[in-house]
């Protein structure tokens, strides 16, 4: 059955593709759980200028609920996405997009420390 | 006097085939010129293998007999190599051969240990057995003595030893230079009176056994005799193991020496493996402070849009805020609820109420609670946008992420160190010296416990010999003419032992006074330096450049070290019982003109034969001939033929 594209989702989820990226993402970038390399990523990919948009096969891996239990990653996608009604579908494209920037093609980990240090700086 | 007569060699080093060289019978200078990689130092080497049996080479390291061997000469099938000296020591004829050959059953020899050496010397023609001909050369030139005869610049080194008394190297050098000079002669025969008085002792015990009056106390002096005697060979054991241990120290000072720099190694990497750790631990600690750091990453990546946001979120807040402003104001204007407008404080009329009324679309209600809803959810977004503001802190993120880069690179780096000192270090070399030092802290608590146990012995001894002396007067007093004989016999050994006693520390006070004096007179003909006065001998036979206001010169240059050096050498050869050639390896090299002028001039007074390996830059021949005039003897050259094979030529 085709996923119901006419309301948020309960629960978020990543492809395959960027499962093993966000495994290398928590190793490199020393995070303390998957969800904080994950919401990492999403603010690169907002940084980036990632537009609204869904992801295609992504597989659950998190309850909303777990995701963001005080509502302040909902809050703050909506306050950069004015226009946006589905937040967490936003917030699981913004993750998987995040996660794809990071896979260079090489077997080189995560460049975390490159974009903790451009912060700030204007972007190329 | 020992003098060398001629030398023959076999495929030794540089000197390929059968070579040889006779030396003058006159007293005087032999030079031997070659340039560098010519086979001076192995020439120096020819005479010590032959006497000693023994290669050496730089860092006084013993070189391998294997490398010894020709090159040229192994290559085509040789595999032995010798050297034979013609000697002449007070009159007679001595003919000494030394040879290296693989072991027994080694057919491929390749190391060191796959070579044996023996020797054989003739006395006057005649061979002498291995035994004898042991004592001989041990006779006619000892090992620790022919070291004070082959000079070459790292003498220098175990010459400064000497003025360390305190270590172990220094004093068994010191006890070498008391060979040489022929103390032990004086020491043998003090120990020989010392056994001569116990005996003496020993039979007035038993003469005062026999006698009833004296029994008591001839029984008495007969166990305190036991007992010295017991505590004498308690004392005599615990000093020669004393000895051995001393030795065996000094041995792996020496070799610990020897090995400094493998030692520098070893200990630079432990005390990087230590700062490793202790950044590894540091590290793991930052990771920790990165980790919970990282929790809120994510908002300092997006500070700039987060800023934006609150920006545009609060401009929205407050046009908002004023559109609910109105249109409660309107509302309440409209229901009548407020009589005066709030702005102008005027009464509005009903026709103004009316009008207004007709303005508010749908009433005014819907309008407004639209807005608040809007404002309400605005609040709440410029809440979150602010807690998230709030906890970012990038400028903290890149402080802890340097912080925790800069002490991975030391990491890196320390074991990229430790991983190139790694490349220089055998397993065999580390284990040698760790077994080298494990041994020299046991050996050093050996000596420790029997320095102890030396002290009690004598404690004890002194004691015996307290009693005994007592004993010894009452025995006086109660003995009749019966023990006179035996009396008067202990009396004279007892004056003799003390008068040899003396005279040991007499002898060696004067022994010390003779070498400053000869190497003060042999270091004012070598020093270019006109202030200076003199040497000053320390107990160990390190000397002191003394100035002439008669203060010491507290610190000194290579080339005084190498002065000094050398007045100490024609010292020892001006005042040694056993006396014998002195052959130099390069003795100029960190000397300036003047002072090689002077060593050049002052040579022949050394010893009667003197053999100087020198390169012609060193000593031009010329000069060597004008400064010597007919005190040189003989000049050779050191010629190349090959890389690997130089010829002696007679100039």
């Amino acid at each position: 059955m085709a996923p119901d594209k006419a309301t948020d989702k309960k629960t978020v989820g990543i492809t395959s593709a960027n499962e093993r990226v966000l495994g290398a993402l928590v190793a490199e970038g020393l995070f303390g759980s998957e969800i904080e390399a994950a919401k990492f990523a999403m603010a690169r990919a907002i940084d980036n200028g990632v537009e609204r948009g869904t992801v295609e096969g992504a597989e659950t891996k998190w309850n909303v609920g777990s995701l963001d239990p005080d509502g302040a990653l909902k809050a703050v996608v909506q306050a950069l996405y004015p226009e946006e009604t589905m937040p967490y579908r936003l917030v699981e494209h913004l993750m998987n997009e995040g996660l794809r920037s990071f896979d260079t093609g090489d077997s080189l980990p995560p460049d975390v420390a490159g974009v903790l240090y451009s912060i700030g700086r204007p972007t190329s | 006097m020992l003098r060398i007569k001629s030398m023959h060699m076999k495929d030794f080093g540089a000197f390929k085939g059968e070579q040889s060289f006779e030396l003058p019978a006159e007293e005087g200078v032999s030079i031997f010129y070659g340039e560098n990689m010519r086979g001076k130092t192995t020439l120096l080497n020819a005479f010590r293998f032959a006497l000693i049996g023994k290669i050496i080479g730089r860092g006084r390291r013993e070189v391998s007999f294997h490398d010894m061997i020709n090159w040229e000469a192994r290559g085509e099938g040789a595999r032995t190599f010798e050297v034979r000296l013609e000697l002449t020591h007070a009159g007679a004829d001595y003919r000494l051969t030394r040879t290296c050959r693989p072991r027994p059953g080694t057919d491929d020899p390749e190391r060191h240990d796959d070579y044996v050496t023996d020797y054989y010397l003739e006395r006057g023609g005649h061979i002498l057995s291995p035994q004898q001909a042991a004592l001989e050369l041990e006779r006619i030139l000892p090992e620790q003595i022919a070291r004070f005869f082959l000079f070459d610049g790292e003498l220098l080194q175990e010459y400064e030893d000497l003025l360390h008394s305190d270590t172990d190297i220094g004093r068994k050098i010191s006890q070498a230079i008391e060979r040489i000079l022929g103390l032990p002669t004086l020491t043998k025969s003090r120990d020989s009176l010392k056994a001569a008085l116990d005996r003496a002792e020993s039979r007035v015990a038993l003469a005062a056994q026999g006698d009833q009056k004296t029994r008591e106390f001839g029984n008495q002096l007969q166990s305190l005799v036991e007992e010295r005697e017991v505590l004498t060979k308690d004392l005599f054991r615990q000093e020669k193991d004393l000895e051995e241990l001393r030795g065996r120290k000094a041995a792996i000072e020496d070799d610990m020496r020897r090995r400094e720099r493998m030692a520098a190694l070893l200990d630079k990497r432990d005390r990087l493996a230590g700062e490793v750790k202790v950044l590894e631990d540091a590290v793991t600690a930052k990771k920790e402070e990165v980790s919970r750091a990282m929790g809120h990453a994510w908002s300092a990546v997006i500070r700039d849009r987060l800023a934006t946001a609150v920006e545009s979120h609060r401009a929205t807040e407050a046009e908002l805020q004023s559109a609910v402003t109105r249109a409660q104001v309107l509302k309440e204007l409209a229901d009548g609820d407020s009589q005066a407008c709030p702005t102008c404080l005027q009464t509005v009329s009903a026709e103004a109420q009316e009008k207004i009324r007709a303005e508010i679309p749908g009433g005014g209600d819907r309008s407004a609670s639209d807005d608040q809803r809007e404002l309400a959810t605005v609040r709440r977004r410029l809440d979150a946008l602010g807690e998230q503001l709030a906890r970012t802190n990038p400028e903290s993120l890149r402080l802890l992420w340097s912080d925790l880069e800069a002490r991975r690179r030391d990491i890196y780096a320390k074991n990229g160190e430790i991983e190139e000192i790694g490349k220089q270090l055998s397993g065999n070399e580390e284990d040698e010296l760790k077994g080298l030092r494990r041994e020299y802290e046991s050996v050093v608590r050996q000596i420790a416990a029997l320095e102890d146990g030396v002290t009690d012995t004598g404690v004890k001894l002194a004691a015996n010999a307290t009693y005994r002396d007592k004993i010894q007067k009452r025995l006086d007093q109660l003995a009749g003419g019966q023990m006179d004989s035996e009396r008067k016999i202990r009396d004279m050994a007892s004056r003799l032992h003390d008068l040899f006693k003396e005279s040991v520390d007499v002898y060696r006070e004067q022994l010390r006074h003779r070498v400053e004096a000869d190497a003060s007179r042999y270091f004012r003909k070598l020093t270019t330096e006109p202030e200076y006065a003199g040497l000053r001998i320390n107990d160990s036979y390190g000397l002191t450049i003394v100035h002439r206001d008669g203060s010491d010169i507290p610190v000194r240059s290579a080339g005084a070290e190498h002065v000094v050096a050398l007045s100490l050498v024609a010292a020892l050869q001006n005042n040694a019982q056993l006396r014998g050639p002195i052959v130099i390896d390069s003795p100029f090299g960190r000397l300036d003109g003047g002072h090689r002028a002077k060593i050049v001039e002052t040579l022949p007074d050394m010893a009667d034969q003197v053999i100087v390996l020198v390169y012609e830059e060193e000593l031009p021949p010329a000069r060597a001939r004008e400064a010597l005039k007919g005190r040189l003897r003989g000049e050779w050259a050191l010629e190349r033929q090959t890389a690997r094979h130089t010829r002696l030529v007679q100039k």
